[in-house]
């Protein structure tokens, strides 16, 4: 029986040998990607046009990513993300989390409609709302604002993020608020010190999606922080490559781009099974 | 509490999504030329707007450019990742290592993806195709100009594919890991070969993924930018032109060419016409792929 299984087995993994040499082929190819990325960012601009890069002969230039941090403003623009990402992923928390809270637990007239209304934000494309919104904003004379920036990023990843803590919420037993009313805990103080946190780990995978959104948000961003001040990295690193084109300074063209990426890349290292399965989640309902 | 829990969400929501789509549906139908303009200074215009631009050569090539993507890139990605989902699922080994880097590209900056793939891939003196074409012995290949004007939207949109593909697949994964194993296992039993397993009881029972996948793919579809703006970053080319490049430019003016004249209404149309564009395939899909028996 045991040697039957091992010829199954055997049989199976032979059948996947296609299946093996291209997801391998995929895989490698994924590898070579951004690991040339990484060896370019080391070498001089001579030696990523010459065929022998890979050698490093002239030893790894670490000076490239000095040189994109400091004057190619690359700090400036990681500052202004760094904030971007973590006023807005906390903000956006402290807002969807308690509305999905009262969605998925109380009975209310419109309760329905408010749910069908933030499922569909997900399917409105950003160009059906940039231009009031800009219309908006220049006339109260905000853009190159950080705060309106914030702003929008928080507003935009709200209904997303309800309609998934919503499932979050909704498989959480009733009986820890029974149990809570019966000790004395009012409603309010129910959510925060019991629900709020049963969900947390909810809450660590969205707002590891959010952060990857925002991080890379690129449309809203290049219309709302044109000014060199308030570019987040993804705007500031498209206006870096331009100019660098001219420049010729290819070393810190992709140490520049191996800055911006990193940040997510780091993340997803340690989180890549948590992100896969906020991608199911968030999908499969949707 | 309904109502302190509920109210800042609701504001995030009317004044980012409600206000601005009505507002954008109503500017569609008027002849606006700033976006910051009074709606006093707007004139009613019917479908005028929409006349425009079926009779404006660039938007109509940029509708038939995502009509590719749509069509003949939806289609790539969606066999690739069906297949790498029914293999990783099939008793692969070290599933999740290459689940996790098939999904990387999706984590990155979409604009670190596209430099990756220009300035190296691509590139016809070092670029990777370059030198495997070249070590292959095939020198008439490696010299193509990839990025040249023949090849430039073809280039595009493969490098545009290679980072979707992670995304479908994880969707197409989850819901092969929910049809019960009984299925599967019962026709092994009874001789179905892989191939009759895969489209008897594979497929069936992934009719509500699909729904999923192709809403999914056409609102990617219709927000695709940042690949069209990095394969031309100067000015709209005829091979990288999406609606929303042609609204930027229309609306917002990039720097690069003074010669087009600002049109807001015009620009609201689109926006108008790639929502239409979304809910009918949000309504397509439900019509034609019934997801009441199986809730997966």
């Amino acid at each position: 029986m045991k040697k039957q299984v091992r010829s199954l087995e055997h049989h199976t993994q032979a059948r996947l040998i296609p299946s093996y040499i291209l997801i391998i082929g995929w895989v490698a190819f994924t590898f070579i990607l951004i690991g040339w990325v990484i060896f370019a960012s080391l070498s001089t601009s001579q030696e990523i046009f010459s065929d022998h890069m890979f050698g490093f002969e002239s030893g790894f230039h670490f000076e490239n990513y000095a040189r994109a941090w400091k004057t190619q403003k690359v700090s400036l623009y990681f500052m202004n993300s760094v904030l971007y990402t973590a006023v807005s992923c906390s903000m956006i928390i402290l807002i969807s989390a308690p509305a999905a809270y009262v969605l998925s637990r109380f009975r209310f007239k419109g309760n329905l409609v408010i749910q069908n209304l933030i499922a569909s934000a997900l399917g409105i494309p950003a160009i059906m709302i940039v231009m009031p919104l800009f219309g908006l904003v220049s006339r109260m004379r905000l853009t190159n604002n950080r705060w309106l920036l914030i702003f929008l990023y928080i507003a935009m990843n709200v209904p997303f993020t309800t309609f998934f803590l919503l499932a979050f919420f909704k498989s959480l037993s009733t009986t820890y608020e029974e149990a809570a009313y019966i000790d004395g805990c009012s409603p309010m103080g129910t959510f925060w010190r019991i629900m709020f946190p049963l969900v947390q780990p909810g809450i660590i995978t969205v707002t590891v999606f959010n952060f990857i959104t925002i991080w890379n948000e690129y449309f809203m961003s290049m219309i709302f922080a044109n000014k060199t001040q308030v570019r987040p990295v993804s705007v500031g690193l498209f206006n870096m490559i331009q100019a660098m084109r001219y420049t010729g300074d290819w070393g810190g063209m992709f140490a520049s781009v191996v800055i911006v990426f990193m940040p997510t890349f780091l993340l997803y290292i340690f989180l890549s099974e948590q992100i896969i399965q906020g991608v199911t989640a968030g999908a499969i309902k949707g | 509490m309904i109502i302190v829990f509920l109210t800042p969400a609701l504001i995030c929501y009317v004044l980012v999504f409600l206000y601005p789509s009505i507002r954008t549906t109503i500017m569609s139908f008027f002849a606006v030329e700033s976006v910051s303009d009074p709606v006093s200074t707007w004139q009613f215009h019917g479908l005028g707007n929409y006349a425009k631009l079926f009779h404006t050569a660039i938007f109509r090539q940029a509708m038939r450019n995502i009509a590719n993507i749509w069509l003949v890139g939806g289609a790539g990605v969606m066999v690739v990742a069906l297949f790498f989902a029914v293999s990783l699922t099939n008793g692969m080994k070290g599933v999740r290592f290459f689940r996790s880097i098939i999904y990387l590209p999706n984590v990155v900056s979409a604009i670190a993806m596209g430099t990756m793939w220009i300035n190296y891939v691509y590139n016809s003196s070092y670029g990777f195709l370059h030198n495997v074409f070249a070590s292959l012995g095939l020198q008439k290949l490696s010299e193509t100009l990839w990025t040249g004007p023949g090849l430039l939207f073809w280039s595009m949109l493969v490098a545009y594919c290679f980072g979707m593909v992670g995304y479908h697949m994880l969707i197409f994964m989850a819901s092969i890991e929910q049809i019960p194993k009984d299925y599967t296992e019962a026709a092994h039993i009874e001789g179905a070969n892989a191939l009759q397993r895969f489209f008897f009881i594979t497929l069936p029972f992934l009719r509500g993924c699909f729904r999923t996948n192709i809403v999914m793919w056409t609102v990617f579809t219709v927000g695709f930018f940042v690949w069209g703006q990095l394969f031309s970053p100067v000015n709209l080319s005829n091979a990288t032109v999406a609606p929303m490049n042609y609204m930027y430019e229309i609306v917002f003016g990039s720097s690069a060419s003074t010669a087009t004249v600002r049109d807001s209404g015009a620009g609201a149309a689109i926006g108008v016409i790639m929502m239409i564009i979304v809910i009918m395939a949000f309504a397509a899909t439900n019509l034609i792929v019934k997801n009441d028996d199986v809730e997966l």
